[in-house]
C-alpha cells in the first residue's frame, strides 16, 4: 500500500517547480515541465499484491485472462505509440529549433567585428578604455569618435594630475592617485593653468537600468552629460585609473558594482560612486540579499581580475546586443565565452539563464504547446530536441541557484541605496575618509623628505 | 600500625586511580566511537554521538531511559504533527519541508493535545539565559539537560532540532555563527534558510553578517555560515568532549584533547573553535618547556597558528555583545527576519 502512494507521488513529485527566475517573470508559465517518466504512470496501479492463499483456479484463470488482454492492449498501444513517434520524427525533422537569427539586420555586423577584435585580445593587458569604447561604440553603429573619446580622457587625466602636483602628493602612490579620483568624481575641481572647471559627477537616477535606453549605462552617456550610474561611473573610474596609472578593480554585489583597491599598508577600500562615500563591507552585506552561499562561491564582493573584468566585458557586448536586436546565436556564443573566462560570473550566468529561457519560449511557440495546462505542456516529451533545451534551462536555473543567486527587488535596491545616507554609514564614510586622507598626507610627507633628502 | 594505616592508604588511593582511569576510559571510548562514524560513513549517528559525549562527562550516569523515552515522545509528536495539520506549502519537496516544520513547531509552539476528552497544553521549549556558554557548568549546554529542564540555549536547541529531524528521517544542517550555533535548510521554494531555535525566528543571513564580528573572510571561507555536513557535525561535537574533558581534568597534559582537536581540523579545516583550541592547548603544553631555546622555536610556530586564525577571518566576539546581538533579532525583527517563511504560524 504505501508503495502504491510512493508511487503515485513520484509522477506530482516530477512536475514541480523549476526555481523561478525573476528577471524574465513572465516565464514562469512555461517553466513548469520536465521530463516526466511516463512507464510510472502506467505501472503505478498493478502494484496491489494479491494474497496467494485465497487464489483458486478459477481465479488463476481468469488472471490469465486478463495478464492476456493487458498483454494485447500494451502491445497495441505500442504499436500507436511507434505509428505517432514515427509521424512525429518527420514533422521535427523539418523543423528549425534555433532562434530565429538577426545577423541579417542592419548594425549587428558592428557587434560581430568587436566580438572578433575581443578574441584576440590579450586577456592579462588590454585597455579597459579601448575594449567599453568598442562596446558602446557597436550600440552606436560605430558612429561615435574614437580621438574625440581618447582627447577627452587623455586631457582629464592630464587634469587629475595637475590637481595631484597642484596640492603636492606622491605622484607614484596608488593611494593618493586613488584619493585624488575619488575626489574628482565627488567634488568640485579647478586647477591652476587649466581652463576648465570640473563639477562632481551625479547619479542619474532615471532609467537607471537602461531598460528603456540601454545606452543610460554608457560611459560616453556619462561623459556628455557628468551624470551617471552604478555601470558607467565604476567604468569611467577604471578608465581614469589606467590612464594615471592607478590601481583599482571592479566589484560586484547583487544590481551592483563598485570600485575597491588598496592602500600601500595593504587595507581595502570601497568606493560607493554614486553617493560619493567610502563605504564598509557591513555596507553591502546589509543589503539583505547576499547569502552565505554567494559569499562562499565568490560571486559578490571581490576584486575582479582582469581576466574576470574581460568576462564582465563580454557580457555587456551581450546585454548591448540583446536590447538592441533580442536574443539569438550570437548573445549564447559571446556569453559562453564569458563563462569561458569566468564561470562563476553571476551576471554572465543570469543572461545566460534568459537566452535559455527565451529559446524555450521560442520552441514551445513554434511546436504550438500549450504551457497553461498539464496535457499540453506534456506534448513536448514527443520532441527530444525541445525537451534537451528545456533540460538546458533547468540546468542552468540550478547554477545560479547553487551560486547563492538571490533576487533583488528594484525597490529593496533603491531603498539599500538611500539607506547610505543614515547616520551609521556616514559615520563610516568620515571614518574611512579620515583615515584614507592620513595616510596619503604621511606617504606625501614621506616623499617630500625623500625628496629633500636625494637633493641634499 | 603504622604499616596498616599506610596500606589503607595506598588502597584508597589506587581506588582513587581507578575510578579517574574509569572516566577517562569513557572519553577514549566516546572519542573511538566519533572517529568510527567519521571513518565510517553508514555509522553516522548524530544522536548516539551526542548523547555519548554527554555521558562521558556524566561518568556513565546519564539516564538514558529517560532521555530516549523523551526523544520518542517528540518523535510521535512531530510525527502526528506531520499527518494531522495543515501545511501552505506546495512544492515537490513538501514532504520534507512538513517534516522540519513539525519539529520546528514541537521546538517551539505550545501545542494543544486532546487525550481520552481532555485538552492538554504542550508547552515548548524555552531559552535559559543563565549560563549560555557553560562557564558554570558544563551540564547547562547539555540536550539531556534541555530534555529534563525544558530550557536550552544555542548549543543544547540546535543539536536536539537536528537529533529530531533525523529521528524523522530528514535532515537538518547545523551552521555556526560567533559563539552560536544554528539551523540551515535548503527547500525548493525558498532556498537555502535559516532556522534560529533560540528566538524562534528565521532570520536572513544579514543577520549575521552585519553583526559586526563576522569579516567577510570568515563568511567566504566558511568558517561560520556554512551548512555542514556530517563528518563537520560530528568534528563539533569532538570539540564539546575536548572541552568537558578539559573541564572535568584541568590538568591533563593535552594529548587527548589535541587529539580531538587534530581530527576535528582534519575533517572540517577552518573550524575556528578547534583551531583555537588547539593553538590553546599548545600554549599550555609550551609553558612547561623549561629549555629556552626550545620554547622560543614553538612559541614562533604558536604565533603562526594564532596568525593563521586571524587570517581565515576569526575574530573574538565578546561575551556580552553575544547577548546584543541575539536579543537583536527581536528588538529589529523586521530588518532581520527573513519574510519569505510567514507560512508558519508566529504568536
Amino acid at each position: 500500500m504505501i508503495k502504491a502512494v510512493v508511487l503515485l507521488l513520484f509522477p506530482l513529485a516530477i512536475f514541480s517547480q523549476v526555481p523561478v527566475m525573476p528577471v524574465t517573470p513572465q516565464a514562469s508559465q512555461i517553466q513548469n515541465y520536465s521530463n516526466q517518466n511516463y512507464t510510472n504512470s502506467n505501472n503505478r496501479n498493478i502494484t496491489t499484491n494479491t494474497p496467494t492463499q485465497f487464489i483458486d483456479v478459477r481465479q488463476t484463470q481468469q488472471h490469465q485472462q486478463i495478464m492476456r488482454e493487458v498483454e494485447q492492449n500494451e502491445k497495441q498501444r505500442t504499436e500507436t505509440l511507434n505509428q505517432i513517434k514515427s509521424d512525429i520524427n518527420e514533422v521535427s525533422s523539418s523543423l528549425n529549433y534555433n532562434l530565429p537569427s538577426h545577423s541579417n539586420e542592419k548594425g549587428t555586423e558592428f557587434y560581430r567585428e568587436v566580438f572578433d577584435k575581443m578574441l584576440l585580445l590579450n586577456i592579462q593587458n588590454y585597455s579597459v578604455k579601448d575594449v567599453n569604447f568598442d562596446i558602446e561604440n557597436a550600440y552606436f553603429e560605430n558612429k561615435l569618435s574614437k580621438d574625440e573619446f581618447d582627447r577627452i580622457i587623455k586631457e582629464t587625466a592630464e587634469f587629475i594630475m595637475a590637481k595631484m602636483r597642484e596640492k603636492n602628493f606622491d605622484t607614484n602612490s596608488n593611494t593618493a592617485k586613488n584619493f585624488i579620483l575619488f575626489e574628482f568624481f565627488s567634488q568640485p575641481m579647478q586647477v591652476m593653468g587649466f581652463k576648465q572647471k570640473h563639477f562632481p559627477i551625479k547619479y542619474d537616477f532615471e532609467d537607471y537600468w537602461g531598460r528603456q535606453n540601454w545606452s543610460k549605462m554608457f560611459v560616453t552617456k556619462l561623459i556628455k552629460s557628468n551624470t551617471g550610474q552604478c555601470h558607467s561611473m565604476p567604468l569611467l573610474y577604471l578608465t581614469l585609473a589606467e590612464a594615471i596609472g592607478a590601481e583599482a578593480y571592479l566589484s560586484l554585489s547583487p544590481n551592483h558594482s563598485y570600485i575597491k583597491f588598496q592602500d600601500e599598508k595593504g587595507k581595502w577600500y570601497n568606493l560607493e560612486l554614486t553617493n560619493a562615500m567610502l563605504t564598509v563591507p557591513s555596507f553591502i552585506l546589509n543589503n539583505g540579499y547576499i547569502t552565505a552561499e554567494a559569499m562562499q562561491n565568490k560571486i559578490y564582493m571581490q576584486n575582479l581580475t582582469k581576466q574576470q573584468m574581460l568576462s564582465q566585458f563580454y557580457t555587456d557586448l551581450a546585454s548591448g546586443y540583446l536590447h538592441k536586436y533580442g536574443y539569438d546565436e550570437f548573445v549564447e556564443r559571446v556569453i559562453n565565452k564569458a563563462l569561458e573566462l569566468y564561470p562563476t560570473s553571476i551576471n554572465a550566468n543570469m543572461v545566460k539563464a534568459n537566452y535559455n529561457t527565451e529559446h524555450l519560449k521560442y520552441v514551445v511557440e513554434i511546436l504550438k504547446i500549450d504551457a497553461a495546462t498539464q496535457e499540453g505542456r506534456e506534448k513536448i516529451l514527443h520532441y527530444p530536441k525541445a525537451v534537451e533545451i528545456l533540460e538546458q534551462m533547468q540546468k542552468q536555473y540550478k547554477v545560479i541557484d547553487d551560486l547563492g543567486f538571490q533576487y533583488m527587488p528594484a525597490e529593496a535596491y533603491e531603498k539599500w541605496l538611500g539607506s547610505l545616507k543614515n547616520e551609521k554609514n556616514k559615520q563610516d564614510n568620515e571614518r574611512e575618509k579620515e583615515q584614507l586622507k592620513r595616510l596619503t598626507k604621511a606617504l606625501n610627507d614621506a616623499n617630500k623628505k625623500m625628496n629633500k633628502q636625494s637633493k641634499s | 600500625m603504622r604499616k596498616n594505616i599506610l596500606l589503607i592508604l595506598l588502597l584508597l588511593f589506587s581506588k582513587f586511580c581507578v575510578f579517574a582511569q574509569n572516566n577517562d576510559k569513557m572519553f577514549e571510548e566516546s572519542y573511538s566511537l566519533l572517529n568510527n562514524m567519521i571513518e565510517t560513513p553508514s555509522n553516522y549517528n548524530f544522536k548516539k554521538a551526542v548523547f555519548a559525549v554527554e555521558n562521558a562527562y556524566l561518568d556513565g550516569k546519564l539516564d538514558t531511559t529517560f532521555v530516549n523515552n523523551q526523544i520518542r515522545i517528540l518523535n510521535s509528536l512531530s510525527k502526528s504533527l506531520v499527518e494531522n495539520r495543515f501545511l501552505a506549502y506546495v512544492e515537490r519537496d513538501k514532504p520534507t519541508f512538513n517534516k522540519w516544520a513539525s519539529v520546528f513547531e514541537v521546538m517551539h509552539d505550545t501545542i494543544p493535545l486532546n487525550i481520552k476528552d481532555y485538552v492538554y497544553k504542550y508547552i515548548p521549549f524555552g531559552y535559559d539565559f543563565k549560563d549560555v556558554f557553560g562557564h558554570a557548568k558544563r551540564e547547562n549546554l547539555f540536550v539531556s539537560k534541555l530534555l529534563e529542564t525544558r530550557k536550552g540555549n544555542c548549543h543544547s536547541l540546535p543539536y536536539l532540532y537536528k537529533i529530531l529531524c533525523e529521528e524523522l528521517g530528514v535532515e537538518a544542517n547545523l551552521a555556526i555563527a560567533p559563539n552560536h550555533i544554528y539551523i540551515k535548510h535548503k527547500s525548493a521554494k525558498f532556498g537555502w534558510y535559516n532556522t534560529e531555535l533560540t528566538s524562534g525566528i528565521f532570520p536572513n543571513d544579514a543577520w549575521i553578517m552585519a553583526s559586526g564580528f563576522v569579516h567577510i573572510d570568515a563568511i567566504t571561507n566558511g568558517v561560520y555560515m556554512k551548512a555542514l555536513n556530517n563528518n563537520e557535525s560530528i568534528a563539533l561535537v569532538l570539540i564539546d568532549l575536548a572541552d568537558n574533558y578539559n573541564a572535568k581534568f584541568p590538568n591533563n597534559d593535552g594529548t587527548f584533547v589535541l587529539k580531538c582537536a587534530e581530527t576535528a581540523i582534519k575533517n572540517y579545516p577552518f573550524f575556528a573553535t578547534a583551531l583555537i583550541l588547539r593553538a590553546e592547548t599548545h600554549f599550555k603544553q609550551i609553558k612547561k618547556i623549561q629549555d629556552k631555546e626550545k620554547y622560543n622555536i614553538a612559541f614562533e610556530e604558536l604565533e603562526k597558528e594564532y596568525a593563521h586564525i586571524h587570517e581565515i577571518g576569526y575574530r573574538n566576539m565578546p561575551d556580552d555583545m553575544y547577548l546584543n546581538w541575539l536579543v537583536s533579532l527581536k528588538t529589529e525583527r523586521s530588518k532581520y527576519e527573513n519574510k519569505n517563511l510567514n507560512i508558519f504560524n508566529q504568536k
